[in-house]
């Protein structure tokens, strides 16, 4: 284009773009009549004016300078998903990141990668570390996990919302008026409650900084980095003299590094203690002054030391009298100016020796500055004023629609590790804390939460030769009984009824539950424990009568019946027992209602639209309900909400707010403790394809501790091993795929091939050699009826690199390798007309050789049907499954027929993999609810190894030492899992 | 010499027509720039986006002398930086893609397409730039000093030594340009 040109079309861009929009087109016309060209580039233009390009542009210069500073975001690290980055710490990048294996959110800091280069020092750290969070204080910010990405170790913590002190200083700066005085004094009294715990157990932080210490939105001071300095600094830890003059170069040497690296003195080395500059011994005094001079900042809003440079800095920490406090903000109460001095005495002896010392006198001080002491009475009197005033004024706020909720750091604890072969029924806390009582397949436990002890409680004699499930129903108050559900063994949860149920009490003393009452299904215990609620007459929806009865089941008498077409459940009672609620189901729909419980008409609290999604009704002691809502659109995913209803008048005292958001999970069964501060709930995982491994005996007839063996809460199967027993894993991640070997007694997955837009991988095998995993791949894009055209066989380098295609398939096959010393693959691929297999060699590099043999059918085949044909591990034979209904074929590599397994037992059958004796086979047969793995010998004998939870996914590949088998399922694993300050 | 001195020095041999300053210019705003995107992660800026224009501003107060505050050096200046921003965030975006085309073979590659990623819209902007700036350099620039340093029109007038009502005719212009290369309309 000439500048001429440029020219025009700009100026007819403007002129027309600048002009009413009605005489545009005739402005174009005018313009351009004799050059159409022209006409076209300013249309394009036009077309393309006040488009929203600068704001796309801003943004991915934004995203990649982001990911030019933060190079992990997107990437996952060990079972932690990066999603951002959130600053640099002192000392290495920060992120935040999804804990897939827990599913929450946590903070990831990495440490410089020279604190990795010794092993002594990173053992010592790790242990401090893990003492100061043992310590379960909160003003000390715990650390989840300790790991090594690439060399570099990173820590894992919760992750906090609020801002460390530094940036409070920076934003604040020194505190005006009492208020703001009085919030530093309490800021300040939790550091030291939190100091005070760690050196009572001899731990000492070192590193006291105001970066180093972070204030929680909801008010909360939590110290960082407990035992982090050991790995900056050179420290000396040894009483010794010779020691110490040798390690004081070295101290003085790091900090040197650390000024000169930035250009200006940062965080550690202006917070260093007399001592620390010396390179002297180091104790919980150092501590002190080091926060004496975080103080002296939050109250002056200035650093006591100036200088920024390293020789400066040194000089005045050893010497100099910091300004005094007042003079710079007369705000300061002169006792709090006198505790900042006695912090920073620059002779040990001379400062307060421990930080309860001077704890008790920044609390000291906290009282003088309380309003002052009134005569009892009037105390007693205006504290029922203030009650009703704070109550008044609750509901006020309540009526403010609550857009944002910030739910305070939850604490989350397992109480039960129940595999997915056992999962947990339900469960239900003791109102004081103590107890978890909860079922599973094997029955019905109590366990003591404090020593995690737990006891099987005794089956009753009655029930000694019966198969039976116990559903865990309500605690009385006095936490030594509870109420359970009795249901038979062969009925599903959905199933459970009063036809078949019985209600059980148990005790947390000996002996075996007792029974209360035949066909009758637990509903609820009243506060006072002097009632117990109870569901009975089936109808077609659900139990259609409640009943009430005595705790022991004496005096029972109807309450509710409602007609055939109905049905009720779970009546419970307000905290004061003077009102119930319960819950009316009929044809349609749910309703929550509530009645007084000296009568009256019932009123709605919930209706039915809002019914709908709520799995899951926890009553706590305080007016509040938490409840569980399905998440639309994620599966079986659900998650806890809470929210403040008037019981007595329906009416929402608070809106609803979301408690936790858990993809992937289903929380059920929730109980709370009567102090409200402790919900316990099963937690189940909804159910996606992943991997076991098991221990094989008995000729590989037996599968014994059969463990989940891959993290992830993703798809991911387990596919094969490698020649050196690592089971390879699949991540399908829908549009793509990533291949993983992990070995057994790891749970880290090690990544060997990717494909962003590659399909689906589809199961293949390993080749003898060990360095290839020959992989079939459905391309991306294709749909069912077009699957298998062009179906791509894959070679993926074990040892990593890129995958390379060896062929493709223009109709459907599969691919089997025998193991060392053969080296034979084979691929059976349908034939054109689709009614033989045709069985070849396949050399991972060279591609398919000479046909071996065929097979044929008296069928045309289907396009996605694939009887399997695989060779065996000498390589001598194939095992062919002509229908899934045929019996299964033995045959040499050229067709012979050598065996035919009498296996019309099977039933229809699926997979076939050989064992690695040779002597049988592993088979998935189709089955009603879910595939079966079995076990198939040569005579045809057929043991069941594993019901497979459900889908197409069920399968064992044998290690090659014959020992393990990695099997793919679904997963859905059930546990106990406990909330604290929600 | 101090780097300060040296910079200011350097500006303003650019400003008077010595081409080989800008040579000399180029490499010590470019380490600053990256040196600067590291400190900044040490300072703890947790929960802030960090923005281009910071960098870009806190390199010309660390690099030119602040003593003798020259109207001319500031917008030479960040005429350098803007060019400099956009190299260091095309050349990452080009080796991040380049890191992801190596994981696959080349085979594959005739079946398998990669997802479109913000890093391509980066690459799409700088070729469309390159072509624009052999157009019209001037609307090439304004470009860069408004997506790269994210200076304000006012900033962006002083820089190029136009009035504010140019700058965002020439914006105007050139987004509604590069718009239709970028998506090949």
């Amino acid at each position: 284009m000439t500048p001429e040109r440029w020219a025009e079309i700009e100026e007819l861009f403007h002129r027309v773009a600048e002009s009413d929009p009605a005489s545009r087109n005739a402005l174009l016309d005018n313009a351009c009549c004799d050059d159409p060209a022209l006409r076209k580039e300013v249309e394009a233009l036009l077309a393309r004016d006040g488009g929203v390009a600068a704001a796309a542009v801003e943004a991915s210069v934004r995203e990649e300078l982001q990911n030019l500073l933060f190079p992990l975001t997107g990437k996952t690290v060990s079972h932690y998903q990066i999603l951002n980055g959130l600053g640099g710490g002192g000392m290495g990048l920060v992120y935040r990141a999804q804990d897939i294996k827990l599913a929450r959110r946590v903070a990831l800091k990495f440490l410089p990668e020279e604190s990795a280069k010794d092993p002594d020092v990173l053992r010592r750290f790790e242990r401090e570390a893990r003492s100061a969070s043992a310590l379960e204080h909160p003003n000390i910010c715990p650390i989840y996990e300790f790991g090594e990405h690439e060399g570099q170790p990173f820590i894992v913590m919760p992750l906090l919302e609020g801002q460390t002190v530094e940036q409070f200083i920076h934003a604040q700066g020194a505190p005006k008026g009492p208020q703001q005085v009085q919030k530093v004094i309490d800021l300040a009294s939790q550091v030291l409650k939190g100091l005070k715990a760690a050196h009572e157990h001899g731990i000492i932080h070192r590193d006291i900084k105001p970066g180093n210490i972070f204030l929680t939105a909801d008010g909360q001071s939590k110290i960082l980095d407990f035992g982090v300095a050991k790995l900056t600094h050179a420290e000396i830890e040894e009483d010794h003299l010779g020691h110490e003059r040798a390690e004081t170069a070295t101290t003085v040497k790091s900090i040197d590094l650390t000024v000169s690296r930035t250009g200006a003195v940062f965080g550690t080395a202006a917070y260093m203690s007399p001592e620390q500059v010396r390179g002297e011994r180091v104790d919980a005094r150092t501590d002190i002054f080091s926060f004496g001079l975080v103080l002296y900042e939050m109250a002056t809003g200035k650093r006591a030391f100036g200088g920024n440079t390293w020789p400066v800095l040194q000089e005045a920490v050893l010497r100099a009298t910091p300004k005094p406090v007042r003079g710079l903000n007369p705000e300061i109460p002169a006792r709090l100016e006198t505790i900042i001095s006695k912090a920073l005495e620059k002779d040990r002896a001379a400062r307060y020796q421990t930080a309860s010392e001077m704890l008790a006198d920044l609390e000291d001080l906290q009282r003088q500055l309380a309003p002052k002491h009134l005569p009892r009475a009037w105390a007693l009197r205006l504290g029922i004023a203030a009650a009703i005033f704070i109550a008044a004024f609750i509901v006020v706020l309540a009526k403010k629609p609550k857009t944002v909720s910030v739910v305070p750091e939850i604490k989350l604890r397992q109480l039960t590790i129940n595999s997915s072969e056992n999962p947990v029924i339900g469960g239900a806390i003791s109102p004081d804390g103590k107890y978890l009582a909860y079922s599973d397949t094997r029955g019905l436990h109590i366990k003591l939460l404090d020593t995690g002890e737990t006891r099987t409680v005794p089956k009753p004699e009655a029930l000694k030769d019966q198969s039976v499930k116990w559903e865990v129903g309500f605690w009385f108050p006095d936490s030594t009984r509870f109420l359970t559900t009795l249901h038979l063994a062969t009925e599903e949860w959905g199933e459970w009824s009063s036809v078949n149920g019985s209600i059980w009490a148990a005790s947390v003393l000996d002996g075996a539950p007792t029974k209360l009452r035949d066909h009758a299904v637990v509903a609820g215990v009243s506060p006072d424990g002097s009632l117990v609620s109870f569901g009975t007459n089936k109808g077609k929806l659900g139990e259609r009568e409640i009943w009430l009865m005595g705790p022991n089941g004496e005096q029972a008498r109807k309450l509710y019946e409602v007609k055939e077409d109905s049905a009720m459940c779970c009546l419970g009672w307000s905290s004061d027992g003077k009102r119930y609620w319960y819950v009316l189901t009929n044809a349609s729909s749910d309703t929550m209602l509530s009645r007084d419980a000296n009568g009256g008409a019932p009123i709605t609290l919930l209706p039915s639209s809002e019914m709908k999604e709520i799995k899951d009704i926890v009553w706590l002691h305080d007016g509040r309900m938490v409840y569980a809502v399905a998440e639309s659109g994620k599966g079986d995913a659900c998650n806890y909400w809470t929210m403040r209803l008037n019981l007595a008048t329906g009416k929402h005292l608070e809106e609803p707010r979301r408690l936790t958001n858990w993809p992937n999970f289903c929380v059920s069964s929730g109980s709370v403790t009567s102090d409200d501060k402790r919900l316990v709930y099963s937690l189940s995982s909804s159910g996606f394809h992943t991997s076991y491994v098991a221990d094989l005996e008995a000729g590989g007839t037996r599968l014994r501790n059969t463990r989940h063996f891959t993290l992830e809460d993703s798809d991911d199967v387990g596919l094969g091993w490698t020649g050196d027993g690592k089971v390879l894993v699949v991540q399908d991640r829908g549009d793509g795929w990533s291949l993983y070997k992990q070995s057994l007694d790891s749970d880290t997955p090690e990544p060997i091939a990717s494909l962003a837009h590659g399909g689906t991988l589809l199961s293949g095998a390993t080749s003898p050699d060990g360095k290839w995993y020959i992989a079939r791949v459905w391309p991306a894009g294709e749909s069912a009826e077009h699957f298998g055209i062009p179906l791509q066989i894959l070679r993926i380098p074990l040892a990593g690199g890129a995958p390379e295609t060896i062929l493709q398939l223009s109709r459907h096959g599969n691919v089997s390798c025998a193991r060392p010393p053969s080296k034979t693959c084979v691929i059976a691929e349908q034939s054109e007309e689709r009614k033989q297999m045709i069985v070849s060699i396949l050399d991972p590099i060279k591609g398919p050789g000479p046909e071996l043999t065929r097979f044929d059918f008296d069928r045309e085949l289907a396009v996605l049907e694939v009887p399997t044909c695989v060779i065996s591990p000498d390589g001598a034979r194939l095992a062919i499954a002509r229908s899934p209904e045929s019996p299964i074929e033995i045959h040499s590599l050229h067709g012979q027929l050598m065996h035919k397994i009498p296996s019309q037992s099977v039933g229809e059958l699926l997979m076939l993999v050989w064992s690695v004796d040779q002597k049988g086979l592993f088979v998935t047969r189709k089955a009603q609810n879910g595939n079966e793995l079995l076990h198939l010998d040569f005579q045809g004998n057929v043991t069941s190894l594993r019901r497979c939870i459900g889908g197409e996914t069920c399968f064992g590949f044998p290690s090659p030492d014959g020992r393990h088998l990695a099997i793919g399922d679904r997963n859905q694993s059930n546990n106990m899992w406990m909330m604290e300050s929600f | 010499m101090p780097a300060t001195h040296n910079v200011t020095e350097l500006l303003a041999q650019w400003a008077n027509g010595d081409e080989q300053a800008l040579d000399d210019l180029t490499p010590i705003v470019y380490k600053e720039l990256r040196q600067l995107a590291a400190a900044y992660l040490r300072k703890e800026q947790q929960g802030h986006t960090l923005q281009p224009t910071a960098l870009v501003h806190e390199a010309y107060l660390r690099l030119v002398d602040q003593k003798q505050p020259n109207f001319q050096n500031r917008s030479h200046f960040f005429g350098v930086a803007a060019r400099l921003m956009r190299q260091i965030l095309v050349d990452h975006a080009r080796r991040r893609n380049a890191a992801k085309r190596a994981a696959v073979s080349v085979p594959l590659e005739s079946v398998v397409s990669f997802e479109k990623e913000r890093s391509g819209d980066l690459l799409a902007l700088d070729s469309g730039l390159n072509v624009l700036e052999k157009l019209d350099p001037r609307k090439c620039k304004a470009v860069e000093l408004r997506y790269f340093v994210g200076l304000s029109m006012e900033e962006i007038a002083q820089a190029l030594a136009v009035s504010e009502v140019t700058v965002r005719r020439d914006l105007r212009m050139a987004e509604a340009w590069l718009q239709n290369q970028i998506e090949g309309g």
